[in-house]
């Protein structure tokens, strides 16, 4: 069985036009996978370009609306709403219920920062404005604060400590014979 | 339309939406109908695949290979524009160049200053 495989190989290969090692792998491909036409490509110029890219990403061809082409590398991948995955119905019976999506969906560019985890588009509770000013406005006037009491320190008003006994003559190695200075630390 | 009060921090669902159900125009009808449609049959066939007591190999996904694909062949369809540039030499030379002086400079002060003998190295653990 071998012996005739290779028979038939040989005998292919000799009829065959191309030359060096393309001659000798086959000429098909298998057919499972997708096919070159189901990858991205190049931006679509034509309408009907963009009716074929609609119908390859999945999307009404009204909803599709690629990238504007600046030369940032985008191709004919298609804009859809920078919305994160949080913010999709938690009740609806998704095919990847941790992401959030259905199988075949187009995904967005940047679907790996919109996963759950990470960056969410939620709305929030305060308005931008509103965070900011708290934000801001609390930090400042902590700052001030606190520069003003760098500038203008109040404490409690300190003295050098005072010592009895002539400022301790003796202890500090003062000569008993002498008589010492007197030192009078009050005022009355 | 039932008591739903906006959560603060979700979004209202579209199956709570009262403009989905009240005052539709025809063209909304048959856009909600098409994409429905697209979403249905994507799901049979996933569906389709899932239950297939013969497979073994897991279901591959051609929006997440095109996804990736895309992601990863950009440069093909790179043109050099003004604004392509302006990032490029945004986060790609001035950072290195800034950061370059920076060091630069900071390094050889202190040199000069432990040449001189005035480097403080009173809080040093390792001298």
């Amino acid at each position: 069985m071998a012996g005739v495989g290779f028979r038939r190989w040989a005998q292919a290969l000799s009829r065959g036009k191309g030359s060096g090692l393309s001659a000798l792998l086959p000429g098909c491909r298998a057919a499972s996978g997708g096919s070159k036409t189901d990858l991205p490509s190049s931006y679509p110029l034509t309408p009907e370009a963009k009716a074929a890219a609609a119908k390859k990403y999945n999307m009404r061809v009204e909803d599709y609306k690629p990238h504007t082409d600046q030369g940032e590398g985008y191709g004919d991948y298609p804009k859809l709403p920078d919305t994160s995955q949080q913010e999709r119905d938690p009740w609806y019976q998704w095919d990847h219920p941790d992401l959030r999506r259905n199988w075949g969906e187009p995904m967005h560019w940047d679907f790996d920062m919109y996963i759950r985890n990470r960056v969410d588009t939620s709305p929030s509770t305060l308005s931008w404005s509103s965070m900011c000013k708290q934000l801001f406005g609390f930090l400042g006037f902590m700052l001030f604060m606190f520069y003003l009491g760098e500038k203008y320190p109040s404490y409690q008003p300190v003295a050098p400590k005072q010592y009895p006994y002539n400022n301790l003559y003796l202890e500090n190695g003062g000569d008993p014979e002498k008589q010492p200075e007197e030192v009078v630390n009050y005022k009355i | 339309m039932a008591d739903y009060k906006e959560a603060p921090l979700a979004s209202r669902p579209k199956t709570l939406d009262p403009n989905e159900y009240f005052n539709l125009s025809l063209e909304y009808r048959r856009a909600e109908e098409e994409r429905s449609a697209i979403r249905s049959n994507l799901k049979l066939q996933y569906q389709t695949q899932l239950n297939n007591p013969h497979r073994k190999a897991l279901i591959e996904d051609p929006a997440l290979n095109r996804w990736m694909y895309a992601r990863s062949h950009t440069y093909p369809h790179f043109k050099t524009t003004f604004k392509t540039s302006l990032t490029g030499l945004l986060f790609g030379v001035v950072p290195v160049v800034v950061l370059y002086y920076l060091f630069k400079t900071d390094r050889d002060k202190k040199e000069v200053d432990i040449k001189a003998g005035k480097y403080d190295r009173r809080f040093s653990l390792t001298s």
